[in-house]
């Protein structure tokens, strides 16, 4: 588990742009770049694209550090954000067929993966909001159907598309659409739910 | 079509997070990101949800030659920024006039204090937090008065800015409480004049990333002399 306010020091450090970032930088990767790597590594499933992806993932971190908002983001989530994006862009533009097969590395627990991608237990520095947003997010994923749970865990985790998921679990488009769409709605309602605090 | 107007909005949030929306659909929504805040507004409240933590399980350790590319890139070696745009400067500065203020109250009790006027008031949308600004007669030294005592938080600071008629936008000093006493930078003594305006922002510890108020402004008055 990484210390969220270290690294929110070492962002706003790096942010400040004076004697002290440089260092604040190398510090943050150090702290943080193994994690990003695996996020990556998850989605685009090369090794040397992954790695790819961590430079110009960091390199967009360090240049936009200015706009982490540290009153209302979490910094290994905002950066996680960014990397992911990178992924899923990397992943869109390379031919998937000459990456390895997602086949071979993606596993159909999707109940462990959420527990070994997730730490779901709150941290010392989280807020009560957030404590709560995370239980329900939690609570929420619980009640979805089984396959509207994978595919939203299979996408998230490994950056399927549509097209991709419905070939991996061997269902029609349309199918695989639907279970994503409907998972998200529900998914919705229930957070939204909670919030409102009709749901208990 | 504005992509806020549409009712799926919140099913675009969810599909960009989870990964599913892509090409040029990706594209047009992270257009309508940078174009319209009620899109971007509305997906940083669904990143707040669904904001995770990462378990060590995952982590798996990159080749050197990452860093060692950002660092050649980034020219992270070489970058330094003029003495005024440094937030340890700022900050060395804050703490001199932490400092400062404890030696001013201490050297009070045998001294009389410099006369000072008070030349404005400054007030945000809850009255009762109102602070007012005292300049001494040479000119020098800014003393702040609240009302009630207002501390930053640890990752914030403070920073009062001084809004001559001009336009522009200086920086005076970098605060982390509202009761204050500091020598105003040189090059702004003479800009503090009536006709001009003081503001104090929230910004991150250190004072603004970008020598500009970047956080909300709670307080603001007119210098009156």
């Amino acid at each position: 588990m990484l210390d969220d306010q270290a690294v929110k020091g070492l962002l706003l450090r790096t942010a400040a742009r004076d004697e002290g970032s440089a260092e604040a930088f190398r510090r943050l990767y150090q702290i943080c770049a193994p994690i990003l790597l695996g996020v990556a590594q998850r989605i685009v499933g090369r090794r040397e694209l992954a790695e790819e992806v961590l430079h110009d993932g960091f390199a967009k971190i360090g240049r936009a550090a200015d706009t982490f908002d540290p009153l209302r983001a979490q910094p290994v989530a905002w950066m996680a954000a960014i990397v992911r994006n990178r992924a899923i862009d990397v992943r869109s533009s390379h031919d998937v067929s000459r990456m390895d097969s997602y086949h071979a590395t993606v596993d159909d627990d999707p109940d462990g993966t959420l527990d070994r991608l997730f730490d779901w237990s709150p941290g010392a520095d989280d807020e009560e909001d957030r404590r709560r947003a995370s239980r329900w997010l939690r609570d929420c994923l619980s009640r979805l159907t089984a396959v509207e749970r994978q595919s939203l865990v299979l996408a998230y985790e490994h950056g399927l598309s549509h097209g991709e998921l419905a070939s991996h679990l061997q269902k029609p488009l349309g199918t695989v659409k639907s279970w994503v769409r409907r998972g998200m709605k529900s998914l919705r309602a229930c957070v939204e739910a909670c919030m409102s605090g009709e749901a208990r | 079509m504005k992509v806020a107007n549409k009712a799926q909005l919140d099913a675009l949030c969810g599909e960009y997070l989870v990964g599913t929306l892509r090409g040029a659909a990706r594209r047009r929504f992270e257009r309508s990101l940078r174009e319209e805040p009620q899109v971007a507004q509305r997906l940083k409240y669904w990143e707040g949800v669904v904001a995770p933590r990462y378990t060590k399980m995952i982590e798996t350790q990159p080749s050197a030659s990452v860093w060692n590319r950002l660092e050649r890139e980034l020219g992270l070696a070489r970058y330094r920024p003029p003495w005024h745009r440094r937030a340890g400067f700022w900050r060395g500065w804050a703490a001199a006039a932490t400092a400062a203020l404890v030696l001013a109250i201490g050297v009070q009790l045998y001294r009389q204090e410099p006369q000072v006027v008070q030349i404005a008031r400054l007030a945000g949308q809850d009255m009762a937090s109102a602070v007012t600004a005292h300049l001494s007669n040479d000119g020098r030294t800014l003393v702040l008065h609240s009302a009630r005592p207002v501390l930053a938080g640890p990752a914030q600071s403070y920073e009062l800015w001084l809004l001559p008629p001009d336009g522009s936008v200086r920086s005076l000093a970098v605060l982390g409480s509202l009761d204050a006493r500091f020598t105003v930078p040189q090059a702004h003594q003479r800009r503090l004049r009536e006709g001009g305006k003081l503001a104090v922002s929230v910004e991150p510890a250190g004072g603004s990333p970008t020598g500009k108020p970047t956080g909300p402004v709670i307080l603001a008055g007119p210098i009156k002399m």
